[in-house]
Order: C-alpha cells, then structure tokens, then sequence
C-alpha cells in the first residue's frame, strides 16, 4: 500500500508541464466534516498542481461528494485549511465570489435552468462578472453570440441550438451544454461531481473524453468516479473509504489489489 | 364532485316558507328588463363614467397590490433568506404577519378606511391593496420556494452574487406563474371595485345599487351588460395573453400554487417549454418589458385623471374614544351564534357553489345549444356583486341566512364553473370516448369518463374557494341575519368602535382557522393517492 492516510498536506505532483515552484490549484489539509455516527471526511489532505488530471475514487458513502463540495467552497469543513490557487477561502462576500468564479463544477444533475434558452444559460456563467444591467439584458437579448458558438463547438454542438429552450434537448445534448457553460466560465479548477453515473458507456466515455480534453496547463481537474473501468486519461487517482485518503498515486500505478482494498473486496460492476 | 350538491334538498326545503307574496312580478319586471336596457343617453353617459371609475379603482388597486405583493413576496420567502442571508426566521416572521391584513376582507378594509379617512378615491384602491398584497405575497413566496433550487446554488457556487442569481435561476420558473395568477388577480380586483362600489365607495357599484333600490330595471341592465362587457373583454384579453406567454391555466396553477411542484404541474410547464420555438423565451420577455413601460405611464394618468391622492391615506379623522367604552357590551355579543351562522352559512353556499357547477354542466351534457346559455348565466354570476343579488334575492325571499348563502353561492359558482368548464375543455378524456363508444350516455360518459380525472384537481380548488366565501361572508350580511358579517356592519354604522374590535379579531381568527382546513383539504386532494 503506498500512501497511508497522510498527516501532513501532500505536496503537489507536478502534472505535465508544470514546474513544481507553482502553488497548488486545490490544497486540503486534514479536512473534517462530521457525519452522523463517524465523520463524513476524516483529517483528508491532498494537493491538486495545474495541469493534472485526477480521479476520486471510492464506495458510495465514502465522502467523494463531501470532498468536491468542500472544494468548490459549497461545504464549510468544522476544522482543517482550504486553499485555493494558495489563498484560503476570503472573508468577504466580494473577494470570495470572484474566488469561486475560478472554479467551476459539472453537478451530477447538470443544474441547467430549464426555463432559459441555451444561450442564456450559458451566459449565466459569466454573472459573476457581470453587473446588473448585463444580467437583466440576457433575460431579455441574446449576449455574446460569438463566444457562446465557441463554447458549443468545442463541446461538439452546433450553434442553431443557442435559441432552443434547454427544456427541448435530448439527455446527450444537456450534458454537453452543461459543460459548455463550465467552459464559458473559464474556470482554473474544474470539480465533477459523477458527471458520467447516469450516462450510457458511449456517451459517458465521449462527455469523459470531452472534460480529460480541457485540461490546459493553467487548468486542473478532480472528478469523482465510480467506474475505475474509466481511470486510463487520467494523471492520479485518490482513493477515498470511509472518509480517509486510502490512496494517492499514479493513475497508470492503481493494482486491482488497490481497488479491492477501497471497494472492500468487491469491485464494482465495470459498467452500466 | 357532485355531493356537495346535497345542501340543496334542505335549502329546497325550507325555500317555500321564505317567499312572500309580491316579489314574483318584480322578479318578472327585472328579468324582461334584461331584453331591454336603458339606452337614454344620460343614463349611458353616467354608467360609463362609472364603469370607468371602477375599472380605475381595479387597475390601481391591482398595480399596487401587485407591487407591494412581489416585494412582500420576495421578502417572506424562506428560499431567498437563506440564500441572501442563510437565515429563514425573518421570512416566517413576516409570513404570519402578513396572514393578518390578509384574513380581513377588502370591503371591510374598505368601510375602515372609509371611517378612518372618509370618501376619497385613494381609500378604495388601498382597500384593495392592502388584502391583496398580502394575498399576492402568500402565493408567491409559496410559488418561489417550491422552485427547485439546484440551479440557484450552482450560481452561487460559481460566484455568482445573490441578487442576479435569484433573478436568472429563479425568475424565469416563476414568471409563467405570476403572469397567471397577475391576470387572476386582475379579474378578481374588477369584481371587488364593483362590490366596494356597491357599499358606496364611488363606481358603477354605487350606481347598480341605487337602480337596484328604486326597482329602475331597465338602467340597472344598461350598466349590467356593460360590465358583462368589460369583464369578458378582460377575460379573453387575459386568456389570450395566456396563450401567447404560455401560460398554465389556472386550474394547473392551483396545482403549481398549492402543491410544492407535483409532478403534474412539473411537467405540465415543461411540455409546454417544449413546443417553444426557438428564441421564443427573449421575445416574451421583451414583450413583458414593453407591456410594462406602457402600463407604467398609464397607470399614473388614470390616478390623476381619478384625482388620487395617497397623502390623503395618512391623514386620518381622529377615532371615537375608545378606552372608555364598555367592554361588556362586545361580551353581550351573542358570539357562539354569531360564529355558528357564519359557518353554516359558508357551508351551505359553498357546498351550492362546488356541487352545482358539474351538477349543471352534466344536466346540460346532451344538448350543445344549452351550453352557451349556462355561459352567460355563469359569467353574469360573476360580475354581479353578491349583495346585489342579496338584495334582489330580497324581492322574493325574507331576509336571513338561506337567503344570504344562496346569494354569496350563486357568485362563487359562476367562478367555479368557468374554471370547471375551462378544466374540462382541456382535459384530455380517452375513457370518455371509449364510454361512448360502448353506447353510454352522454351524461354518464362525462360522469364517469371526464370527471373521475378532474375531481381531486376541482374539489382542491373548491376547498380553497370555500375559504374565500368565508371571508366573503360579510358582502352578503346586508340581508340580516346572516352571521358576524351582519353584525359587523350594524356595529360599523352605529360607530361601536369596541364592538367592532371585537367582531373583527373573531372574524380574523376563524378565517385564519378556514385557511388552514382549507389548506390541508387541497394538500391532502393534491397529493398523489
């Protein structure tokens, strides 16, 4: 077993093309949120560099959506430090927004606003910089025309969808949509809560394939997993067991043995 | 559905022994009247400045409720609390203090202020408000905390500040709904300036009234079929806007409204996000924003055009003394039977009211021509204030309580039976047909076949229209003996500030206690068996 439940904040592995001087993106450092009967997340530190890839791996129950909503800021921790881009949550309300408006989540149930065109909602992600007036004038105009085309190609959608209601799309279509508006918000660190768990395995390894793709050096990204079927693109993989790092290592470098000791015995099933 | 009905064999009952002689000819009169109104230019031209004092004192009234209503509504809503503030108490404090000035019917506020303030254009618009606002802010804040709120917390996770995330994640859930009920409100605060008119706070109310005293039929029609006019303009205005905002009807609302989003009402608005063509959603949205910077200017003519003056709300007459009156004298009141003859009262109107509408609409079912008919006579049920018909009532009845529900029930069935007949156009039947097809009566297919669907959705929305009638119930206490509203408005114009005091607190109390029946009634109706 490589790494035990660590003590001490894990330094960053520094993924390609990142010089290990940079400051980590995310830094946990024995993180605790309480549960009922034991605690959700126990004394959890890791450490996220540019650049990476990694993947949350565990059982259900094991604290993976407690950890990314922790990090993305959603969860206040009873004890242990948070850093962002090494600096800890800010206090006032300004300076913390503009933190969170570098990091981006793909909710497990997309969180689109139903009611909106594609456009709108993919503008919605640009609120937090935007004042009043912009807010109001997207409920009313289509903004941005150009870099909301943009954002849909790169997801692979085509533009004639930015009238549509987002209501009208298929399941496929949404998903992509939703991740066009993550990159509309241009995060520095991207946060997937199970984006793939209600996909088919083709649409789960393209909307994958997608999301391993927007990984640029100035961008990381953590993303819970519950197949480890789906771990080859990726840098690292924490394993994560009743709310202790169980491991931290090369994703290439995971033994079936590993996965046995964090599913306690049994994997789980390799797909869909 | 059609049980309720039932209070009809007693009424029937006792109906004979409350005729007295001499009122069939005036009833005669007044119906042949109907075929021809009084077309004298003089009568024409003061019906219609009072038409246009009461569609003022409506829109007015409805503007202002409707502004006071949203800011309420924002403000007791537990969802933006927590998510501006992460507290929720504030919102629940208001909630109950809003449930007062919300329990007292707008023609009580109305003879209040009127009191307080004396004659004034302003009173009976902030007469309308002041319920209004409060009813406006109950729904709203209802309607914004059912709205899911992962995409507001998605907003906020990703920066977002709370107001513009409120507006983007949760206005354009909840417009279809406030533009719904908006419209409601509009129809429903048409009828109320009427009813105020009526006790004399000015509009064609005042003068229905006074045709009505002096038995002159034929210019009480004039201003009758003219507000029929008005009010089905506003009705097809109203439901053509719905259309084109795609809007849920308001049965579906009750459902949106009264339920925290059923599935039902859930999929109901997104299947019709659905059909949306594209950029659909802008092009409303501007078309509202326009609507707006016309209604604005609009609205600030016709309250100079009325000559409103809300200063003239703070200026109040000083108040009888009311310390040194004699509490015993509210004591004396006879309250259980007060108390009782409101109830039965409600009771019987509203069990006339919920019963009657399907009972109709199946007694019609094998005769299309008839249909029309039951139209017209529904929606001059609605239009015509209740004490109105209270007091045409009288020309054939004895004044008292049977008098008083069939009155206050025949109202409220023009309005049950417009949305039952709205509902049912709308409800998509299969079994009906297949009931037909297997050779069953008209009647009996619609009974079995449409109705079995639309009953629990009806009997929710009677169950809250019975809550309305009990705070209605003081319209109608002109006709004696009809409960706490009669003694209400004895106590009011013999200027017995104690008593009335005291009547108003028990009237409050027992509405709020009807809303709350009311409210788990629909729960319970809406919720999936």
């Amino acid at each position: 077993m490589p790494a035990a439940p660590a003590r001490e904040p894990v330094l960053p592995k520094p993924g390609p093309g990142v010089s290990s001087q940079e400051l980590p993106w995310l830094e946990l450092g024995q993180i605790t949120v309480p549960g009922r009967g034991r605690p959700r997340l126990d004394r959890v530190s890791l450490a996220i560099g540019g650049g990476e890839r990694v993947a949350l791996l565990g059982p259900s129950g094991a604290g993976k959506s407690s950890l990314l909503a922790v990090a993305n800021g959603q969860l206040k921790p009873t004890s242990g430090s948070l850093r962002w881009l090494g600096a800890p949550p800010a206090r006032s309300g300004r300076a913390r927004r503009r933190q969170q408006a570098r990091i981006g989540t793909l909710w497990q149930d997309l969180r689109l606003i139903e009611e909106l065109s594609v456009q709108q909602n993919l503008n919605s992600a640009r609120l937090a910089t935007w004042g009043w007036p912009r807010a109001l004038l997207n409920l009313l105009w289509p903004l941005d025309t150009a870099a909301n085309r943009g954002a849909l190609a790169q997801v692979d959608l085509g533009a004639e969808l930015l009238g549509q209601p987002v209501s009208a799309l298929s399941g496929g279509q949404r998903q992509r949509v939703a991740l066009a508006r993550l990159l509309r918000q241009d995060p520095e660190l991207l946060l997937a809560d199970e984006p793939l768990a209600s996909l088919d395995p083709r649409l789960a390894s393209e909307l994958l394939q997608l999301l391993l793709d927007q990984v640029t050096p100035r961008r990381a990204l953590l993303l819970s997993l519950h197949r480890p079927d789906l771990l080859a693109g990726f840098d690292r993989a924490i394993g994560l067991r009743q709310g202790q790092v169980l491991f931290d290592q090369p994703a290439c470098s995971i033994s079936p043995a590993d996965l046995a000791a964090l599913y306690g015995g049994k994997l789980p099933d390799s797909g869909p | 559905m059609v049980a309720p009905a039932l209070v009809l064999i007693p009424v029937l009952v006792l109906l004979p022994g409350l005729v007295h002689g001499g009122g069939v000819d005036l009833l005669k009169e007044f119906l042949q009247a109907a075929f021809s109104p009084s077309l004298d230019p003089l009568v024409l031209g003061s019906t219609v400045s009072g038409l246009g004092i009461t569609v003022g004192i409506a829109l007015l009234g409805w503007a202002a409720s409707g502004l006071m209503g949203l800011a309420l509504a924002l403000a007791s809503s537990r969802q933006i609390w927590s998510s501006c503030c992460g507290q929720t108490w504030p919102a629940n404090l208001l909630r109950r203090l809003l449930a007062v000035p919300r329990s007292i019917h707008e023609l009580l506020w109305g003879l209040l202020l009127l009191q307080l303030i004396g004659l004034q254009p302003a009173v009976a618009i902030a007469a309308i408000a002041i319920p209004y606002a409060a009813l406006v802010a109950r729904v709203l804040s209802d309607q914004i905390d059912a709205l899911p709120s992962g995409a507001l917390a998605a907003l906020r996770c990703a920066g977002v500040a709370a107001p513009q995330a409120l507006v983007t994640a949760l206005g354009p859930p909840l417009l279809p709904g406030l533009l719904s009920y908006g419209g409601y409100r509009l129809e429903c605060a048409l009828r109320s300036a009427t009813l105020l008119g009526v006790f004399g706070l000015g509009g064609l109310g005042t003068e229905l009234k006074l045709c009505l005293q002096s038995l002159e039929f034929h210019e009480l029609w004039t201003g009758l079929w003219l507000l029929l006019a008005v009010m089905l303009l506003l009705e097809t205005g109203l439901a053509g806007l719905r259309r084109r905002w795609l809007m849920p009807r308001r049965l579906g609302l009750g459902g949106l409204t009264f339920t925290p989003l059923g599935p039902e009402s859930g999929t109901g608005t997104r299947g019709k996000g659905q059909t949306a063509l594209p950029d659909d959603l802008g092009r409303r949205g501007r078309e509202l924003v326009l609507a707006l910077v016309v209604l604005g200017p609009l609205l600030v003519w016709l309250a100079r055009a009325m000559g409103v003056q809300p200063l003239a709300l703070l200026h109040w007459q000083p108040l009888p003394n009311l310390g040194g009156s004699s509490w015993a004298s509210v004591l004396a009141l006879p309250w259980p039977q007060l108390v009782g003859s409101t109830l039965l009262l409600t009771l019987v109107a509203a069990g006339l009211a919920v019963g009657l509408a399907p009972l109709l609409l199946l007694v019609i079912a094998p005769w299309p021509w008839a249909r029309p008919l039951l139209q017209l006579t529904w929606a001059l049920a609605r239009l015509w204030p209740p004490p109105l018909s209270a007091l045409l009532l009288l020309l054939l009845l004895k004044p008292g309580l049977v008098t008083a529900a069939l009155a206050l029930g025949f109202h409220n069935l023009g309005i049950l039976g417009r949305l039952l007949l709205e509902a049912s156009d709308d409800y998509q039947a299969p079994a009906e047909i297949a009931l037909q097809g297997a050779g069953v009566g008209p009647r009996l297919a619609l009974f079995y076949g449409r109705f079995s669907g639309l009953a629990r959705s009806y009997l929710a929305y009677g169950a809250y229209r019975s809550d309305v009638m009990l705070r209605e119930s003081v319209v109608v206490g002109l006709v004696g003996a009809a409960g706490l509203g009669t003694q209400l408005l004895e106590s009011l114009s013999s200027f017995a500030w104690d008593q009335l005091l005291g009547l108003l607190v028990v009237y409050a109390l027992l509405t709020l206690v009807g809303e709350d029946l009311s409210d788990r009634a629909r729960l319970r109706l809406l919720s999936p068996a």
